[in-house]
């Protein structure tokens, strides 16, 4: 069975739950695929965490749920160590984040210190406490929702930490007719409860290594270092995409370029995931925001005046 | 394929008109290098043209043409009808003659015999390609656009006049051209087999060719915009205008007192002459103007006589006291020597007298007081220049205070017509100096539609006037025309002039010890003029166009500024011991023709509006042929493309060529807008699926660096349907 075939049933599958949301089941099958993670943002209750549960459920993964509070301890993310009186030993209680997948649900609620924990594990795919170094089984990937962030009590994840995030998507509301169609599906037993997995976790793992044999051309290549270079030209902009955005963007292209059935990237690739990539990379000045601008228009302008590649580069 | 190629009675139809226009080639070829027999030739092409139309077996049709060949040289070149052991002996001395010289590399020695058989070669091959060309390729454009050219550019250049045998080609060629299309066009169609749908196809054809024949022959036809290129080009090469192929019968002759019609070339050799540089030959002058010609006044003179040596007294004196020397070895009987300008003195082996007559200005040889023909002599001159500061310093004033000798240099006929003064009036306006008029004058001929010609030049009739039936009506003439029409002119502005008879350079035909040995026939005689600069003196003009006579005066404080080298040259014969020394390049003053460079700039400047216009005109033409590109690119791209290898490169480019034309038909791409979408909305826009298969394809090319997987063949239906939608 193709790659394509597989992850389309994952998609499927997903869909049974959630409704309408077609497009994040796909973004998020997007960064697990490209060993990344996701930052979903938007208000409570429009599906995030069923979206998070159907996707581990379908690929049979372990699921992790870590409510963020304004108390939580690096030490809850990550887990303790723990002294047991009868060996006279610590033993080290892994937190929840040793999981497959991790939702971490409003994460900007919780202080830094224990954001950066999170982060830290998302990098390195390892936590260390009490010098001792533990791998986060693999596949490994976090959802992190957060609110909006003018809402009081927050603390806002710094540039740096939002580099971490592979992609930063917006679920939305769903329109009149899902909504509608949602409550009708409540009405019986959850459907979370029946889904079964469609894809063993070893088989996400070759999937996870297919990805990067995915063709990404020199004209394809030239076409995102010309958008990140944009990104840090544009007036409007007060810090724009790193390097770690180019290489982002192009996993991000590679793995939805096999989602859709194509072992080669093209241009809608790319054009369809930057302001996935790049929203949350690029850091506007006041005036974008005087003008309402926000990072994901100023993403679109930026792909609109770009010169598409549409001949093969010759000695270059 | 059920071809229309198998229709023989279609294929024979194409035949004859092939031959017809082979033949079109054949005749001015055959016309112009004086070959004979040219039905035999046209039979060997008749005879290749049949075989090749029955499709014979080569085995058959190269022994035949081989036969035919060799056939016609015993027939042409021993007057056998048939094959004789002697006709066939010659047949193979002649092989072996022209193969060693062939090996040998001695072209020179190879026979007629070898260069027609190589002419037979050509002809063969020629059938050939035509054969393959209407039976293979079904096409003969090419060949229709070479034949006119071929013709044309002979009409223009050589003495073939393809007057009517453009018009023939014309529409032997359209209706070959338009069968073949036709043929083509049914073969795509698949209705060949049927002969009477040819037929009807064929009808519009032939009613299009004789409504835009007829049309074409009622029009009224402008005379040609550009003056004949010919003068031009074969003054570059100093020969003068005297073609070898026209009609007339042209040398030196006395009596001039009724000048007009044409004449005869006559390429008899009249004297050579061993010389630094080619001069004009100066015979004698004449005065008097009588309307239709030239006479000699009654006046008398003091004739001067001079001997072997003498320091003798002309109009033009010697530049300097270095003397040139020319070597002159008359081959007509003429009872006077033949000068330069600014000759010193003659020298001949016999003892005579030279007798000069100022007013004639010839020098008679007289031996024993009677007439004597010199056979070789030797004339010793120096060129005369004149100082250009000299020459702008002529005050037309000074005109009315000559002296009354020169009275009859400005004789004029009472009956002259009066628009001739004011067309000298007109002329000379604007310049200031007599120096100045003159040249006006001189150039006047060079740019107002004033053709060089020696056929058809008409005679003035009864109360007719030469010089103002040549100004005014006919414009077309050769150089007595131009010549009196010029001392005429200058003598309606008071400046005394005279014409001039004798022979221009000639041509170069070998070289001894660095002096040129120039041979002058009958076909240089030349009249030209002389006038008199106040203050300076006599001086020679050259108003006949296409002559490189003493027509350039710039040179002239040059002239004046180079001192002439010395240089001895010992193998001579010097009666003298003084060494003769030679005159350098820059001495051959008034006579140098202009430079290549020269005439070309004058050409440029005399013709700039027209070139200008059509210049203007070719930009206009390229502008809107690139405006309207949408619209004939489509028919010139699908060919183009089907043409190339199938393969993914031409694919790419034929993708690109789509893009570009989809622009040009105003479906914009945004620098932003990805193929796929493009491809989408202009699927959406023709309601085809077309451009989204081709896109699919390329992005897989070229994103996906997979070449191999894509099939042009299959592709390039969908390419030429969108491409076809563009040109709408």
């Amino acid at each position: 069975m193709k790659a394509t075939e597989r992850l389309g049933k994952v998609i499927d599958n997903i869909e049974k739950v959630i409704i309408g949301k077609r497009e994040i089941a796909e973004l998020s099958l997007v960064a697990l695929l490209s060993h990344g993670h996701v930052l979903l943002e938007d208000v409570p209750g429009v599906g995030k965490t069923m979206l998070v549960r159907a996707l581990a459920k379908s690929v049979g993964a372990d699921f992790k749920r870590i409510q963020f509070t304004p108390d939580l301890l690096p030490s809850d993310v990550v887990g303790v160590s723990i002294y047991n009186p009868k060996d006279m030993q610590f033993h080290f209680r892994p937190g929840p984040i040793m999981g497959n997948i991790v939702l971490a649900d409003e994460i900007n609620r919780t202080s830094p210190k224990t954001q950066s924990a999170l982060l830290e594990a998302m990098e390195e795919a390892s936590v260390t406490t009490d010098g001792v170094t533990m791998q986060i089984p693999k596949p490994f990937f976090v959802m992190a929702t957060q609110n909006p962030i003018e809402y009081e009590g927050t603390y806002p994840l710094p540039e740096a930490q939002l580099d971490r995030f592979l992609l930063r998507v917006k679920m939305g509301y769903p329109t009149r007719q899902e909504e509608i169609e949602v409550l009708t599906r409540s009405q019986a037993i959850p459907p979370i409860e029946e889904l079964e997995s469609v894809l063993t976790l070893e088989e996400l793992l070759e999937l996870q290594e297919e990805v990067r044999t995915i063709r990404v051309d020199d004209t394809i290549r030239t076409y995102i270092v010309e958008l990140a270079t944009q990104t840090r030209r544009d007036p409007y902009v007060y810090l724009g995409v790193s390097p770690r955005g180019s290489i982002a963007l192009m996993k991000a292209a590679q793995a939805y370029a096999m989602l859709k059935g194509r072992d080669y990237v093209t241009p809608d690739d790319i054009q369809y995931l930057a302001k996935f990539v790049f929203g949350h990379r690029i850091m506007l000045r006041s005036e974008a925001r005087y003008d309402g601008i926000t990072a994901e228009e100023l993403t679109e302008r930026i792909i609109a005046k770009t010169h598409v590649p549409v001949q093969r580069l010759v000695n270059q | 394929m059920t071809s229309i190629r198998k229709n023989k009675i279609f294929m024979g139809l194409l035949y004859i008109l092939v031959f017809l226009l082979l033949s079109e080639w054949l005749r001015p070829v055959i016309e112009l290098t004086e070959t004979g027999h040219h039905r035999l030739f046209l039979a060997f092409v008749a005879l290749g043209l049949i075989m090749a139309f029955f499709d014979m077996p080569w085995w058959i049709t190269g022994p035949l043409k081989l036969f035919y060949v060799l056939w016609f040289i015993v027939y042409v070149y021993t007057g056998n009808l048939f094959f004789t052991a002697e006709s066939l002996a010659f047949v193979v001395e002649q092989a072996s003659v022209s193969l060693s010289a062939l090996f040998s590399q001695d072209w020179q020695a190879t026979t007629d015999v070898f260069r027609t058989v190589l002419f037979f070669a050509l002809l063969w091959m020629a059938i050939y390609l035509i054969h393959y060309w209407v039976s293979f390729r079904l096409s003969i454009f090419l060949f229709y656009l070479l034949t006119v050219i071929f013709v044309a550019v002979l009409d223009t250049f050589s003495p073939y006049s393809g007057d009517t045998a453009i018009v023939r080609i014309m529409v032997i060629g359209l209706l070959l051209a338009g069968l073949l299309h036709l043929a083509r066009w049914m073969e795509r169609h698949g209705a060949a087999e049927k002969t009477d749908k040819l037929l009807v196809f064929s009808i519009p054809l032939l009613l299009l060719l004789v409504a835009s024949t007829a049309f074409a022959f009622y029009l009224p036809k402008a005379d040609p915009i550009w003056p004949d290129p010919v003068p031009y080009i074969t003054s570059y090469s100093g020969k003068g205008g005297v073609g070898e192929g026209g009609v007339g019968r042209i040398g030196y002759g006395v009596d001039d007192s009724q000048l007009g019609g044409s004449f005869v070339s006559d390429d008899t050799t009249v004297f050579r002459t061993e010389v630094e540089e080619g001069q004009y030959w100066k015979v004698e002058v004449k005065d008097v103007y009588t309307t239709k010609g030239w006479e000699l006044s009654e006046e008398d003179a003091d004739e001067q006589l001079y001997r072997n040596g003498d320091e003798v007294t002309t109009d033009f004196p010697p530049a300097g006291e270095e003397r040139s020397s020319a070597l002159v070895d008359m081959q007509l009987p003429f009872p006077f020597v033949l000068y330069p300008y600014g000759t010193a003195s003659f020298l001949m082996e016999e003892t005579l007298d030279y007798r000069y007559d100022p007013v004639q200005q010839r020098f008679d040889t007289l031996q024993d007081s009677i007439a004597f023909e010199p056979n070789v002599y030797e004339v010793f001159y120096s060129e005369p220049s004149y100082s250009l500061t000299a020459l702008r310093e002529t005050d037309i004033e000074d005109l009315s205070e000559l002296p009354p000798e020169y009275d009859r240099y400005l004789q004029l006929p009472d009956e002259l017509p009066d628009r001739v003064g004011q067309l000298a009036e007109e002329i000379a306006a604007g310049s200031d100096t007599v120096y100045g008029q003159t040249q006006a004058v001189e150039r006047y001929f060079g740019s107002n539609g004033f053709e060089y010609s020696q056929s058809g030049i008409a005679i003035p009739e009864e109360g007719q006037d030469y010089v103002d039936q040549f100004l005014f009506e006919t414009q077309r003439g050769y150089c007595d025309n131009f010549s009196t029409s010029m001392v005429v002119l200058l003598r309606s502005l008071d400046i005394p002039a005279r014409w001039v008879k004798g022979f221009n350079e000639g041509e170069v035909i070998d070289t001894v010890d660095g002096y040129d040995v120039y041979e002058v026939t009958n076909n240089n005689a030349h009249s030209w003029v002389e006038a008199y600069m106040p203050g300076v003196g006599w001086m020679m003009f050259e108003p006949t166009i296409g002559f490189t006579g003493a027509s350039s005066i710039d040179f002239d404080l040059e002239i004046d500024a180079t001192e002439p080298e010395e240089e001895e040259m010992p193998d001579r014969p010097e009666p003298e011991p003084e060494a003769q020394p030679e005159q350098p390049d820059a001495g051959a003053g008034a006579d140098a023709s202009p430079t290549a460079g020269e005439r070309f700039l004058s050409f440029v400047s005399e013709n700039a509006g027209k070139l200008i216009a059509s210049t203007i005109g070719l930009l206009l033409f390229a502008f809107i042929l690139f405006k309207i590109r949408k619209k004939w690119m489509p028919k010139v791209l699908i060919p183009y493309y089907r043409r190339k290898q199938a393969d993914a490169e031409t694919f790419e480019k034929a993708y690109l060529r789509l893009l570009k034309q989809l622009e040009l038909y105003g479906i914009k791409r945004a620098p932003g807008q990805t193929l796929r979408s493009y491809a989408e909305y202009v699927d959406s826009f023709y309601g085809t699926k077309e451009m989204t298969k081709l896109t699919a394809a390329y992005e897989k090319a070229v994103y996906g660096g997979d070449a191999q997987s894509v099939d042009w063949r299959e592709l390039k239906e969908s390419w030429e349907n969108l491409i076809n939608r563009t040109s709408g």
